[in-house]
């Protein structure tokens, strides 16, 4: 057919203006050009009202995204609360969070999945621009490297309210498209309906990096010409310390490799202990000498108050302190290493169940050189090695000779690097510690941003004697298939297994997790955890931060928490910094009320989430979801934001609490939460189908959740009371009283029900908290922005509501964290699930997941 | 031809109060979703609209929601997966809301029979004698869109929810069909006039020594429960929903339909309410039987009325079934499965033979 030509009449009348404007109001007086223009006010119209976004978080700002649909905002006002787990049904997505290399093509795919119209949402200023985690070597430098962005919504993470701004922002902006129709002789900017523009992004690929497509020829000739070698030549690099020795032997090293400024002073060193609460010396000296005498001299030495093995003697040394030593180590709490300068440290943070408390730290040296550290692994005596020893592998190169499957496990296998060695410079790396010259380049309005320092021009770094570049291929999968669960024949019917992946996009994943399922039916016979999805570069970041810095990094751990995790992070420095950082009594009150609050806050959330996960369309969490956010402006009253509070300081907290603080949170504690717990308990605890959902679900017996270093409920609801407020108490936890509760069944039931009633000990502590607490300073000293952290090494350990937090931090007496290891119970819980998953079906590993209650940012870190 | 016409006019107003009924149920779902939650639900749309002419439009709750929602599903890109076996893929969602608009032919939606006024009949396909038999044999049919749809989209989300659904619908015919034998057996009928009929009429000694309307839900009580919880299972709605089980399947058997393809599954879903809720109030609710209604009644006034009784029951049972998917968790496979084998048959199989024996019984009697 021939395009029709159309002859307009032309409007040649000149009006009277007022005329006009009346005819305007009461006539319709219409020409082509507006009559096709109410095409586009109805087309647009239908797409502005009804925006479905994409149900897929990423991190953080996810959470205020959930927010947003809750029942204070209601993003369902605008239509938009339909919220699609398939891309297919979706039409606006949301990329709440830091977006990583390793999610990178998950995000592309799922975006060329999406059918046109389509639109993306940049929440956040991780999604923004890498926000502050930029620096880190695993985070994208923004989305809109990758997707087009329609809206880009600042903060850290926005507020809902700033999320529903941002969709009334999309609306406009649809509001202002017109529609393409060349047959009618139309022009718009709709460019989705030319066929000819291919709008599909290239999925990335994940080599050596993360390597987009469409520049790969450019990235190939930069990387032949060595350009980031040449610039890493031209900085400073990290300065390595030597291991500490023994005390007698070589009284203090003389720093060596430290910077001309700081050699000269003679550097301040902590009291040696590996934490608060443990053996104490004369019960390591003992232990050491039965070593000795039982493995022949120089089994054990004491070095820093911790056990050096030889290596070839781990396995027996282990065994012994496992099963046949007096107080039977069998909790291994943590598991780390550190780079020094003339060797590569693993170190082992031990506990007994039967003497809690009683904690004491074995250290294991092997070659420095990259690639070439090995170490026999302990899974077969602690089964929570596991996750921990591949993280160590992953990051630091040390191969663990015997474990089952040594493979990275939050990058991905085919990356270049080992990220943690002291010797690995990020691809934006500009100097050993913040805050980096580019920062505070002289003048005002002269900055540069970190893009224009790597020479590829954005976070790429490529060994130089890469080659392979013609077989990168965006349809391999290198961060998932490595891992696929092998299948056990169940020859009872002659039937196909075949293998799920689960995530990282998935309703119920909790973030970007994703499990390799290998199921026969609808029955798991495999299943393997991936995870790196989030992997933003925590640890790494601390080794720049200096120890203040570090603060607000830390209440991205477990989003959920931040208030418990600034607390491990402040007790692990004041460890270092001794009597200097002792809290006043007022400040440890705050910091105690603050804890409890979030451990009630992430329980409701927690308990309301698994009720999701088993089905109850998100009504339960909307209203456990209430309670938060009224803690939530609890806390952004004293601190100054929801989630990321950032209130706690070496010593103290960050502000007083302000006027009236108190009593509205006497309010809502003594009137309201009590009444809450039971409701939820009323309505939930007994209802059928969450009985039978719940009942004899993935069982985890005491035994295991020792052996899998299980943490928190998920430890007490196996029956084992193991509380680190108990057992190894910190802070005035001792001046409370609580029970320790525990479960017997190690179901998902009892990890509810633990929760549950942990929520009703929390808020005991917080009634007795909120009437004792005193009047008087909230800091030892004044407010400062320089610490002085003395040399040594600390291991901390709270009782977060997911479990034992820990921060292992090493000081060598400068402004940042030689190493900086964070004790995450999200990551070291899912050791367990496997064991727990086999045997069940699909839908229950859904609510055992639930039931574990991980939070991505600290799975990942 | 006058008759046929009659029917044309009438399957038109069907089909168009239908569809435009199931739009505004899923506004309804949403509001109920959102008042279940202590939320507000859609109430922007459709509110300060200015159309072409400077005319302002104020609807309040979100009234033309579902409108929006229907020119964006038109409007979107219908996306066809490479990978999928095309024919049947798109073949699915035709079945289902097929399936699911024929079974309408023989529902009453007003007063049929003896108690219709003359010379109007409330059902597009009147006297059919097997009326039930046609509903469920229609019903079974809507299986086929989602094994289909989960089948031919290549996806093993969708496959499973396909293969669930198999499972599920077919267990869940069996106690459905059974439940409502008691009843047919007490009517004597298959026709749902005849049973509504019925259930104007005396009952049993039980319910009238009661006080009670001879309703289904009266004399056949358990019968009642076994539908209505089949039913549930029958329409894929919480806690039945397994075959698209989002928290586990992320969309199930529609995980790869984009646009009106999944547009049509979410219709043909609350079209299958819409009927199953016709047919409980029909069968166990009195059909347009109100206190102050009787049978004798058969002019205009009262045959309207009468559909609007039917119409209110069916939209408290519609309201009662979004209530419940906003309210209870999701059973898992098996014990859907066992629900079904372990407790609903063997309990609908007696209740068949009590019932059976009772109205032996009481024919003897007379």
């Amino acid at each position: 057919m021939a395009t029709p030509t159309i002859t307009r009449p032309e409007w040649s009348t000149v009006i009277d203006p007022v005329l006009q404007k009346e005819l305007e109001q009461h006539v319709l007086v219409t020409n082509w050009d507006k009559l096709l223009g109410m095409v586009d006010t109805v087309y647009n119209w239908g797409r502005r009202s009804s925006l479905w976004p994409l149900g897929f978080g990423l991190a953080c700002c996810a959470i205020e995204m959930i927010c947003t649909a809750s029942s204070r905002f209601d993003i369902a006002r605008f239509g938009a609360e339909v919220f699609r787990g398939s891309p297919r049904q979706a039409d606006v997505m949301i990329v709440s969070g830091t977006v990583t290399k390793t999610m990178m093509p998950m995000i592309a795919r799922l975006y060329d999945q999406m059918p046109e119209p389509k639109y993306v949402i940049s929440m956040g200023a991780c999604a923004t621009g890498g926000g502050p985690f930029k620096e880190g070597y695993n985070v994208v430098s923004g989305i809109d490297k990758y997707l087009p962005v329609d809206v880009y919504i600042p903060g850290c993470p926005p507020t809902p309210q700033a999320l529903l701004n941002g969709l009334i922002m999309l609306q406009k902006k649809i509001d202002g498209e017109k529609l393409d129709i060349p047959l009618l002789g139309k022009h718009g900017n709709t460019p989705w309906y030319r066929t000819e523009l291919d709008r599909d992004i290239p999925v990335p690929v994940l080599g050596p990096d993360l390597i987009d497509l469409r520049t790969v020829e450019i990235a190939a000739e930069k990387t032949a010409q060595g350009l980031l070698d040449a610039r890493e030549a031209t900085l400073t690099h990290p300065p390595k310390i030597a291991a500490p020795q023994r005390e007698s032997a070589t009284p203090e090293p003389a720093e060596p490799a430290k910077p001309a400024a700081k050699g000269a002073k003679k550097v301040k060193r902590a009291e040696a202990r590996p934490s608060i609460v443990w053996l104490g010396n004369e019960g390591l000296s003992a232990l050491a000498e039965r070593l000795n005498a039982k493995f022949g001299a120089e089994t054990a030495t004491i070095i820093q108050a911790g056990l050096l093995i030889p290596a070839d003697k781990l396995l027996v040394v282990a065994r012994y302190l496992r099963d046949e030593n007096s107080i039977r180590y069998d909790y291994l709490a943590s598991l780390q290493s550190v780079h020094y300068e003339d060797c590569i440290e693993v170190n082992y943070q031990l506990d007994s169940s039967s003497k809690p408390g009683s904690l004491i730290e074995l250290r294991v040296r092997t070659a420095e050189a990259e690639g070439e550290g090995e170490v026999p692994s302990v899974v077969g005596i602690w089964r929570g090695a596991d996750f921990q020893e591949r993280e160590v592998y992953d990051m630091m190169g040390v191969r663990f000779t015997g474990h089952p499957e040594l493979a990275r496990i939050l990058m991905w296998d085919g990356f270049a690097y080992y990220p943690l060695r002291k010797d690995y410079l990020e691809p934006y790396y500009e100097g050993p510690s913040k805050v980096f010259d580019s920062r505070v380049e002289e003048g005002f309005g002269r900055h540069f941003r970190a893009e224009e320092v790597n020479p590829y021009g954005t976070n790429m770094k490529i060994p130089r004697d890469f080659k392979d570049w013609a077989k990168l291929d965006a349809a391999e999968d290198t961060k998932g298939l490595g891992l696929l669960p092998s299948g056990v024949n169940v020859s009872e019917l002659d039937t196909d297994q075949f293998i799920i992946s689960m995530g990282p996009q998935h309703p119920s994943t909790h973030g970007v997790f994703r499990m390799n399922l290998r199921v026969d039916g609808e029955t798991i016979i495999g299943l393997k955890p991936v995870m790196g999805y989030m992997h933003r570069n925590h640890e790494k970041i601390g080794e720049r931060n200096t120890f203040l810095m570090n603060f607000p990094f830390t209440d991205r751990l477990d989003y959920l928490t931040s208030m418990g995790n600034n607390f491990g992070y402040a007790l692990a420095v004041e460890q270092l910094m001794g009597d200097d950082a002792k809290p006043p009594e007022r400040a440890e009150f705050i910091r105690v009320i603050m804890a409890e609050l979030t451990r009630v806050a992430s329980h409701m959330w927690s308990i309301g989430f698994l009720l999701n996960d088993i089905g109850a369309f998100f009504t339960p969490a909307l209203y456990a979801i209430e309670e938060r956010e009224l803690i939530l402006d609890l806390f952004e009253w004293a601190s100054g934001s929801r989630m990321m509070c950032n209130y706690y300081r070496f010593g103290g907290v960050a502000f007083d609490l302000p006027p009236g603080w108190l009593e509205r949170a006497r309010g809502i504690v003594n009137d309201r939460l009590d009444g809450k717990i039971d409701e939820l308990d009323r309505y939930l605890s007994g209802n059928e189908i969450v009985l039978d959902r719940c009942k004899g679900i993935g069982v985890l017996t005491a035994e295991q959740a020792l052996a899998f270093s299980t943490a928190g409920p998920v430890l007490r609801a196996s029956g084992v009371p193991y509380d680190i407020r108990r057992v190894a108490p910190y802070s005035i936890y001792s001046h409370f009283t609580f029970d320790v509760i525990k479960g017997s069944a190690g179901d998902v039931y009892d990890r509810y029900y633990v929760r549950l009633l942990e929520m009703r000990e929390s808020v005991k502590i917080l009634k007795q908290a909120l009437a004792d607490i005193p009047e008087g300073p909230i800091l030892p000293g004044k407010k400062s922005y320089q610490i002085k952290v003395p040399a040594g090494e600390a291991y901390s350990r709270v009782e977060n509501p997911k479990g034992e937090l820990g921060y292992y931090v090493v000081a060598d007496g400068g402004p940042t964290a030689y190493r900086y290891h964070v004790r995450s119970p999200s990551f070291i819980n899912l050791t367990a699930l496997e064991q727990m998953c086999l045997g069940h079906t699909i839908a229950d590993v859904v609510g055992i997941l639930g039931s574990l209650d991980i939070v991505l940012g600290e799975v990942d870190r | 031809m006058l008759v046929v016409i009659g029917i044309l006019i009438k399957i038109l107003v069907v089909v168009g109060i239908t569809q435009g009924a199931v739009a505004y149920m899923i506004l309804l779902e949403r509001k109920v979703a959102a008042y279940s939650q202590d939320r507000i639900g859609p109430n922007r749309c459709g509110s300060n609209l200015v159309l072409p002419g400077g005319f302002r439009l104020n609807l309040p709750f979100g009234l033309l929601q579902p409108i929006a929602d229907g020119a964006k599903m038109i409007l979107k890109e219908d996306v066809i997966p490479s990978y999928v076996e095309k024919p049947l893929y798109i073949l699915a969602p035709a079945i289902s809301i097929i399936a699911a608009m024929i079974g309408f032919a023989v529902i009453p939606f007003g007063p049929v029979g003896t108690q219709a006024p003359s010379g109007v009949n409330f059902q597009i396909a009147p006297g059919v004698d097997i009326g039930i038999v046609y509903v469920f044999a229609i019903g079974s049919l809507a299986v086929y869109g989602v094994i289909l749809g989960g089948w031919a989209s290549n996806n093993k989300y969708s496959f499973l929810g396909g293969l669930r659904s198999s499972a599920q619908l077919i267990s869940y015919e069996i106690p459905l069909g059974m439940s409502i034998l008691g009843m047919v057996l007490l009517a004597g009928s298959l026709d749902l006039n005849t049973i509504v009929n019925y259930q104007d009429g005396h009952g049993l000694w039980l319910t009238r020594w009661l006080g009670l309307p001879a309703w289904g839900v009266f004399v056949q009580p358990i019968g009642c429960l076994l539908f209505i919880i089949s039913a549930f299972a029958e329409t894929n709605r919480l806690p039945f929903d397994l075959p698209e089980a989002e928290q586990e399947l992320v969309g199930g058997y529609h995980t790869e339909y984009s646009a009106m393809k999944f547009g049509m599954f979410f219709l043909g879903e609350y079209l299958h309410v819409i009927t199953v809720s016709y047919l409980t109030v029909i069968l166990f609710f009195g059909g347009w039987d109100a206190p102050f209604l009787n049978q004798i009644q058969s002019d205009w006034f009262s045959g309207l009325l009468k559909a609007l009784v039917l119409l209110v029951k069916v939209g408290l049972m519609v309201f009662f079934m979004m209530w419940v998917r906003w309210t209870i968790p999701r059973f898992r496979y098996d014990q859907l499965m066992d629900l079904a084998w372990k407790a609903l048959i063997p309990i609908a199989l007696v209740n068949l033979v009590a019932t059976a024996a009772i109205v032996e019984l009481l024919r003897s009697s007379h």
